[in-house]
C-alpha cells in the first residue's frame, strides 16, 4: 500500500494535456442535459449574487438617500423574491452536479470492471492488485470530482467575477478598470499558494503512508523487536519519520494560514485605492454612496471565486495524472481473445495434444521449448519437477490463460484457438494451490461452480468432496460465512470447498495444483478421496506434491527446464533410477518424518 | 515553541472526552489560548474596517469635509486589513503548530507504547485495528486542533465581535438581525448529524465495493477458469449501483439543506436591510451606520451555517481521541525494573520447578514442569503440535508470566531480572523468522545495540553459511529484504536469523528446528550454521524431527503440557516408551523405502 503511493507520486504529471482533459470531460457527454442543467443553475446563482450587491447599492441610493420608502419596499421585495428563486437554483446545481458526479463514477467503474474481466491473465501477472484498485477507486473519484464540482466551481467563479465586473462598469467605469487590473494579480497570487500547498500536502501524505508502513511492520514484528530489545532504538528511528511528517504537515498548514490573509491583503489595497479615487468621483457625481458600498462588497467577496478557481486549477494536475493512469488501463490490449470465426463447442471429450508448443513470458527467456504431449481422454497426468521448471505454464496454456507463441494445442483434435474462450473455460474445473474463496456463505462458494445448481446438488457435491463433516460442525452449516478470502477457514477446509466447487461444475477437464503446505492427516485423506472421485473418467492434470497423488496418476511427467525430462508410470520411472527416483525417495522421507511426531501424541494417549 | 517533554500522555486518559482534550493539551494550552485570542482580534479589526467605512461615508462623502484625510482613511483600510490578516495568520499557524506537535507526540507515544505492550495484548489484538488507531485516529485529533476547534472559535468570535459592534451602532437593529441565528444553528447541527450518518452509510458501501473488486482481482484465475465474467459483472454492477443510490441519497440531503438555510439567511438579511434603511430614512441612524451595518451583518449570519458541520466533526474527533487513549490506557510491560542484573552477564544454568502456566484460567497449557539444565547444555523438547513446547520457551524471556512454580536462572528467579536484561541474554531463532524491510546488513545487525563493523557482519553471515548467497545479489549486503527487494527463501530467512543471533551473542539460545521445507544442500548448511551457533550456549531446541534431539544432553518428551519422558538419547533408548517407539519408526522409514522401491 505504501509502495503504491510512492509509485503514484513519482508518476505525477506536471504537463497540461488538453486531450486528456477533453477525454475526462467526454465522460459526461452521455448525460449532457445534466451538465447543461447544473451549468445553467450555477450561472443563475452567480449572476444573482452579483445582482444582490447591486440591489443593495440601489437600496442605499434610491431608497435611503432619496428618502423614498415605497421604492425601498419595492426593492426589498424584489430582493426577497430573488432570494427564494436563487435557492431554487442552488437546489438545482447541488442536486444535478452531485448526482451527475456519482453517475460518472458509476459509469467509469462499470466500464473499468468490464474491461478488467476481459483482460488476459498476463495483465494481472504484471500489474499489482493494489495498483488496479487505486485506478478504480481514488482515480475515478478524482476525475468525477473534476468534471462536476471542478467544472462547477470554475463556471461559478468566472460568472461571478464576470457579472460583478459588468455591474461595476455600470456603476463606474474608471473604478471598475482598477478592479479589472487587480483580478489577474489575485489569481496569480492564489495559484502560487495553491500549488505550493498541494505540493506540501502530497509530501505529508507520502510521509503518512511511510508512517503507516512503519506501524504495520513493527506491530507485525513486535515479538522480534521485544526479543531483540530494540524498543528504544526503534523509537529513535520512528521519531525521525514523525519529525519529517511534522515538517511537511506543518509547512502545508503554515502556507494555508498565510494564503487567505495574503490574497485578502491584495484586495484591501484595491479597496484603499478605490476609496482614494472615490472622493473625486462622488464630487463630480460619477459615484454614489451606494455605488461605493457595492465596490467594497464586490472586491471583498471576489476572494472566494478566485481562491476556488485556483484550487481547481491546482488540483486539475492531479486529476489529469489520475486520468492518464486510468485511461491506460482502459486502453490495455486484451491479449487472449476469441478469433472472429471462433465457434462454441458443446461437449469436450478431453483428448489433448500439445503440438510443438513454444512459450515465453519474456522474449529472451523461453519457458517451454518444442513441448509435445498427447493425453487420452480420461487420463490422469501428474506434473512433477522443481519450481520454475514450467509446470504452471503448462497448466496456464492448457486453460488458455495464455496461448502458445508457436505450435498448437488441440482439444479433441481441434486447435483450441478455433473455439470460444467461454466454451473452453466452462468445461474446465480447477483447484488452485492456495484456494481462493469469495466472501459469502459456504453454499454460495460451492455454487460458484454451477450457478443454477439446487441446494441438494450443492450438498451432494460437498459430500463427494468429503467436506460435509466439517461444514455440519459449523454453527450455521452451509450458510456459515467464510469471511473475506475465506480467512475464517483453515487451508485444508478451503481446499475441500474448492474441490466441491469443481465437482459441482462437472468439468470435462480437471486441473489441480496441490498445496505444498501441510494439512492435518484426516483432512488430507478427505482431500485425497475427493480427488479420486473427481478424477475418475476425466482428463486430469495435477501439479503434484504428495506421493500418494503422484503414484495414482496414469502417467507422470517430470518437467525440467521447460521440457519433459522423464515420462512414464510410477513403476517405470522408479526403475529408471533418474530424476524421479531421487525426487521420490527424498519426498518419502520428508513425508514420513512429518507425521512422526503427531504419532507421538497417539502413543502417549494409549 | 519547544517540543513539550515530561508530560506523560497517560495522564490524559479520562472517561470525560472534554477533560481528555484539556489534559492532552498540557503545555500547549497557553499557545492555543493566544491563538484563539488572536482570532478574536482579527474579528475586531474586521469590524473596525466597517466602522472606518462608516466614518468615511458620514464625514467625508456626505459631510463633504476634510478631503485631505482621505489618504489617511485609505491607508487605514489597508492597515486594518494587514492587522486582520496578520492576526488570522498568527492564529491559524499557531493552532496548526500546536496540532502538529500534539499529533507528533501522540504518534511517538503510541508507537513506543505499542512496542511495549505485552505479548498477551498483541495476541488478542488485530493489526489493522491498531494501525487505524495509531494513524487515522491520531489524524482526527490533529484536525480537531488545527482546523475544527479554531474554525468553530472563529465563527463564534466573529459573531460575538460583530454583534457587539452592531449593538454599539444601534441595539434594536442588532437584536432584530439575529432572530434567525438560533434556527440556523439548530438546523445545521441536526442536518450535519444526519449527513454524517448518510456519509457513513455511503462509505460502508464504498468498502463493500472495493472488497468485491479486490476479491475479483485476486481470484481472477478462478473467475476465468469457471468462465464467470457475467456473474461477476452482475455482482459488481449491483454493488456499484447501490453505491450510486446511496450517493444520491447523501446528495438529496445536501440539496435540501443548503437552499433552505439560504432562504432563511437571505430573508433575515433583506429584513435587516429593510429595517435599517427605514431607520436611516427617518434619521435614527446615519447612512454610514447603515453601510457599516450592511457589511457586518453578513459576518454574523452566513458563517453560522457551517457551525453544525464543525460541531459534528469535533465530536467525531473526540471519539477518535478516546480510541487512542483507550490504547494508551493499557498497561505496558515493565522492561527495566528488577533487583538482579549482574554486569558480567549470566552463566546460563536454568532450573524449572513445578511450573504451571495458562493463557486462560482453567485451561493450563503447562502443568507441573520440573527440570534442570547446566550452563552450555542442550535441551531438546519433543512433542506434537500443541504439546506445550513453544509455551515453555516463551516463558524464559518473560514474554508471558507463569502462574505457579519457579524458573531460576543461575539460581535467581527470573522475575527478579529486568525483562530487558533477560532478553539480552537470550537469542531466538524461529521457524519462519520475521525480517524487516531493510537491507540484509541492517537485518543482521538488528539485535545489537552498538555500532557494528562490516567485518563483524560478514563474519556472522559466513558462520551462518549466508555470505555467498548475499554476495550473489547485485547489491550485496545492501539488498533490501521483502516486497521492494529480494524475496528470501525460508531457509535463507532462517540463516539471516542465525547470523543476527550470532552477532547478538546471547548466553541462552532458543531454536525452533524446522528444516522440512528446505532442499538437501541448504539443509546441511543450516545444520552446520546451527551447530556453530549452539557452541558454548545453553540451548533449547524445539524439535520437529528426531535427528536433532540425539545430541541433546536432556530430552524432554512432552504431551498435553506435561513431561512424559526425560533423559538422554541413550537413556531413553533403554526403556520402552514413546521415545523409543518414535525412534524405531524413524529407523523404519529407510527399510520401508527399500521395500517400496523393491515392490515396483
Amino acid at each position: 500500500m505504501s509502495d503504491e503511493y510512492e509509485f503514484e507520486e513519482e508518476e505525477f504529471n506536471t504537463e497540461f494535456n488538453g486531450r486528456t482533459v477533453w477525454r475526462i470531460l467526454s465522460q459526461t457527454f452521455p448525460h449532457w442535459p445534466w451538465v447543461v442543467g447544473f451549468l445553467v443553475c450555477i450561472t443563475v446563482v452567480a449572476g444573482m449574487d452579483s445582482y444582490f450587491t447591486f440591489l443593495s447599492a440601489r437600496i442605499i441610493d434610491e431608497g435611503i438617500l432619496a428618502q423614498d420608502v415605497p421604492r425601498l419596499t419595492q426593492l426589498s421585495m424584489t430582493y426577497g423574491i430573488l432570494t427564494v428563486l436563487q435557492a431554487g437554483a442552488v437546489f438545482g446545481f447541488i442536486y444535478l452536479a452531485g448526482v451527475l458526479g456519482h453517475r460518472v463514477r458509476y459509469d467509469m467503474r462499470k466500464k473499468l470492471f468490464a474491461k478488467l474481466q476481459d483482460l488476459s491473465l498476463s495483465y494481472f501477472d504484471r500489474t499489482p492488485v493494489g495498483w488496479i484498485m487505486s485506478r478504480v477507486t481514488s482515480d475515478v473519484d478524482r476525475m468525477a470530482e473534476l468534471v462536476t464540482w471542478g467544472l462547477l466551481d470554475v463556471t461559478w467563479g468566472l460568472m461571478n467575477i464576470g457579472t460583478a465586473l459588468v455591474f461595476m462598469a455600470i456603476i463606474n467605469l474608471q473604478l471598475a478598470l482598477i478592479v479589472f487590473a487587480m483580478v489577474p494579480i489575485l489569481f496569480v497570487v492564489a495559484l502560487f499558494f495553491r500549488r505550493r500547498i498541494i505540493r506540501q500536502f502530497r509530501q505529508a501524505r507520502k510521509m503518512n503512508s511511510k508512517i503507516t508502513g512503519a506501524f504495520n511492520e513493527n506491530i507485525t514484528g513486535v515479538r522480534v523487536i521485544k526479543a531483540l530489545t530494540r524498543e528504544e532504538r526503534n523509537l529513535e528511528e520512528f521519531k525521525g519519520l514523525s519529525s519529517q511528517m511534522y515538517d511537511a504537515s506543518f509547512k502545508a498548514a503554515w502556507l494555508s494560514a498565510l494564503f487567505l490573509p495574503s490574497v485578502q491583503f491584495v484586495s484591501s489595497v484595491t479597496i484603499g485605492v478605490i476609496v482614494l479615487f472615490s472622493v473625486g468621483q462622488v464630487e463630480i457625481g460619477g459615484l454614489t454612496v451606494g455605488g461605493l458600498q457595492a465596490f467594497v462588497s464586490y472586491v471583498t467577496f471576489m476572494l472566494w471565486p478566485i481562491q476556488e478557481m485556483a484550487r481547481v486549477f491546482a488540483e486539475m494536475q492531479l486529476a489529469i495524472a489520475s486520468a492518464e493512469r486510468t485511461f491506460s488501463l482502459m486502453d490495455s490490449v486484451v491479449e487472449v481473445k476469441d478469433k472472429p470465426d471462433a465457434h462454441p463447442v458443446e461437449a469436450i471429450k478431453g483428448e489433448i495434444v500439445f503440438d510443438n508448443v513454444v512459450f515465453y513470458y519474456e522474449e529472451d527467456k523461453p519457458v517451454l521449448r518444442d513441448f509435445n504431449l498427447t493425453v487420452q481422454s480420461g487420463e490422469t497426468i501428474a506434473l512433477v519437477g522443481p519450481t520454475g521448471a514450467g509446470k504452471s505454464t503448462i497448466i496456464n496454456l492448457l486453460c488458455r490463460f495464455y496461448e502458445p507463441k508457436k505450435g498448437r494445442i488441440l482439444i479433441d483434435g481441434v486447435d483450441y484457438t478455433d473455439m470460444t474462450l467461454h466454451s473452453i473455460h466452462s468445461r474446465i474445473g480447477m483447484v488452485l494451490q492456495t484456494p481462493h474463496l469469495f466472501s459469502g456463505t459456504i453454499r454460495e462458494n460451492i455454487r460458484y461452480g454451477r450457478l443454477d445448481a439446487t441446494d441438494e446438488q450443492v450438498e451432494q457435491a460437498a459430500a463427494v468432496a468429503g467436506a460435509t463433516e466439517f461444514i455440519m460442525a459449523l454453527d450455521k452449516g452451509f450458510d456459515e460465512q467464510v469471511g473475506e478470502g475465506g480467512v475464517l477457514l483453515s487451508v485444508g477446509q478451503k481446499q475441500l470447498l474448492s474441490l466441491a466447487r469443481a465437482i459441482l461444475a462437472d468439468p470435462a477437464i480437471f486441473i489441480m495444483d496441490e498445496a505444498t503446505s501441510s494439512v492435518d492427516t484426516l483432512t488430507e485423506a478427505l482431500i485425497q478421496r475427493g480427488m479420486d472421485e473427481i478424477m475418475r473418467d476425466r482428463t486430469s492434470f495435477v501439479i503434484a506434491h504428495r506421493l500418494s497423488t503422484i503414484k495414482r496418476a496414469d502417467r507422470i511427467l517430470v518437467i525440467d527446464a521447460g521440457q519433459i525430462a522423464e515420462m512414464g508410470t510410477h513403476a517405470e520411472l522408479i526403475r529408471q533410477q533418474g530424476h524421479y527416483y531421487n525426487l521420490y525417495t527424498k519426498q518419502f522421507r520428508t513425508e514420513r518424518e512429518r507425521t512422526l511426531l503427531d504419532t507421538a501424541g497417539d502413543f502417549a494417549a494409549r | 515553541m519547544a517540543v513539550v517533554t515530561g508530560f506523560d500522555l497517560k495522564g490524559a486518559v479520562s472517561d470525560n472526552r472534554v477533560a481528555s482534550i484539556w489534559k492532552l493539551a498540557t503545555g500547549y494550552r497557553n499557545v492555543y489560548a493566544w491563538a484563539t485570542f488572536a482570532m478574536g482580534l482579527a474579528a475586531v479589526f474586521k469590524a473596525l474596517t466597517y466602522l472606518l467605512l462608516r466614518y468615511f461615508v458620514d464625514n467625508v462623502l456626505i459631510g463633504g469635509q476634510l478631503t485631505q484625510t482621505v489618504f489617511i482613511i485609505a491607508l487605514g483600510f489597508v492597515g486594518l486589513a494587514l492587522l486582520e490578516g496578520s492576526f488570522t495568520f498568527f492564529s491559524r499557524s499557531s493552532a496548526a503548530r500546536v496540532a502538529e506537535n500534539l499529533a507528533r507526540n501522540l504518534r511517538d507515544y503510541v508507537y513506543d507504547h505499542l512496542m511495549r505492550l505485552t505479548y498477551t495484548y498483541h495476541d488478542k489484538s488485530q493489526t489493522g485495528e491498531l494501525i487505524q488507531r495509531s494513524t487515522s485516529d491520531v489524524d482526527a485529533v490533529r484536525r480537531f486542533f488545527s482546523d475544527q476547534a479554531i474554525m468553530a472559535g472563529r465563527i463564534v468570535l466573529l459573531f460575538v465581535v460583530n454583534f457587539i459592534a452592531l449593538v454599539y451602532l444601534y441595539w434594536p437593529l442588532a437584536l432584530a438581525s439575529v432572530v434567525v441565528v438560533p434556527i440556523v444553528v439548530v438546523l445545521s447541527v441536526y442536518f450535519f448529524g444526519r449527513v454524517s450518518d448518510a456519509y457513513e452509510h455511503f462509505q460502508d458501501q464504498e468498502a463493500v465495493l472495493s472488497t468485491t473488486l479486490q476479491e475479483n482481482l485476486s481470484g481472477i484465475r478462478v473467475v476465468k477458469a469457471f468462465a464467470r465474467h457475467d456473474y461477476e459483472t452482475d455482482k459488481f454492477e449491483g454493488d456499484n449501483w447501490e453505491q450510486f443510490e446511496r450517493g444520491k441519497r447523501l446528495l438529496s440531503l445536501h440539496s435540501v439543506f443548503w437552499p433552505i438555510s439560504d432562504i432563511l439567511c437571505g430573508i433575515q438579511l433583506v429584513g435587516g436591510f429593510f429595517l435599517g434603511a427605514l431607520l436611516a430614512i427617518n434619521g435614527t441612524i446615519t447612512v454610514g451606520t447603515y453601510l457599516a451595518y450592511a457589511g457586518m451583518v453578513i459576518w454574523l449570519i452566513w458563517p453560522m451555517r457551517n457551525l453544525g458541520r464543525l460541531i459534528v466533526d469535533m465530536s467525531v474527533g473526540l471519539v477518535s481521541l478516546q480510541r487512542v487513549l483507550d490504547l494508551i490506557r493499557v498497561d505496558k510491560e515493565d522492561l527495566e525494573t528488577g533487583s538482579h542484573a549482574p554486569a558480567e552477564g549470566v552463566a546460563g544454568g536454568i532450573r524449572v520447578e513445578n511450573l504451571t502456566f495458562w493463557y486462560e484460567e482453567g485451561h493450563p497449557v503447562l502443568q507441573d514442569i520440573s527440570f534442570e539444565v547446566k550452563p552450555g547444555e542442550v535441551v531438546a523438547l519433543l512433542g506434537s503440535t500443541g504439546s506445550g513446547k513453544s509455551s515453555l520457551v516463551n516463558l524464559l524471556p518473560r514474554f508471558y508470566d507463569y502462574q505457579e512454580g519457579h524458573i531460576y536462572l543461575d539460581g535467581v528467579e527470573i522475575t527478579e531480572y529486568p525483562r530487558h536484561y533477560l532478553r539480552k541474554q537470550i537469542g531466538i531463532v524461529e521457524q519462519e523468522p520475521f525480517l524487516f524491510s531493510r537491507t540484509i546488513r541492517e537485518n543482521i545487525a538488528f539485535g545489537v545495540g552498538r555500532h557494528v563493523t562490516d567485518e563483524e557482519v560478514h563474519a556472522a553471515a559466513r558462520a551462518a553459511a549466508l555470505h555467498d548467497v548475499i554476495e550473489s545479489f547485485p547489491e550485496g549486503y545492501n539488498t533490501l529484504v521483502g516486497e521492494r527487494g529480494v524475496t528470501l527463501s525460508g531457509g535463507q530467512k532462517q540463516r539471516v536469523a542465525v547470523a543476527r543471533t550470532l552477532l547478538k551473542d546471547p548466553r541462552i539460545l532458543i531454536l525452533d528446528d524446522a528444516t522440512s521445507s528446505v532442499d538437501t544442500e541448504t539443509e546441511s548448511a543450516i545444520r552446520e550454521a546451527l551447530g556453530r551457533l549452539m557452541e558454548q550456549r545453553t540451548t533449547f531446541i524445539i524439535a520437529h524431527r528426531i535427528q536433532s534431539v540425539m545430541i541433546a544432553d536432556l530430552i524432554l518428551v512432552m504431551d498435553k503440557g506435561r513431561i512424559v519422558q526425560r533423559g538422554t538419547h541413550d537413556e531413553l533408548m533403554q526403556v520402552d516408551g514413546i521415545y523409543r517407539r518414535i525412534y524405531s519408526m524413524q529407523a523404519r522409514i529407510e527399510t520401508d523405502l527399500e521395500k517400496e522401491l523393491q515392490g515396483v
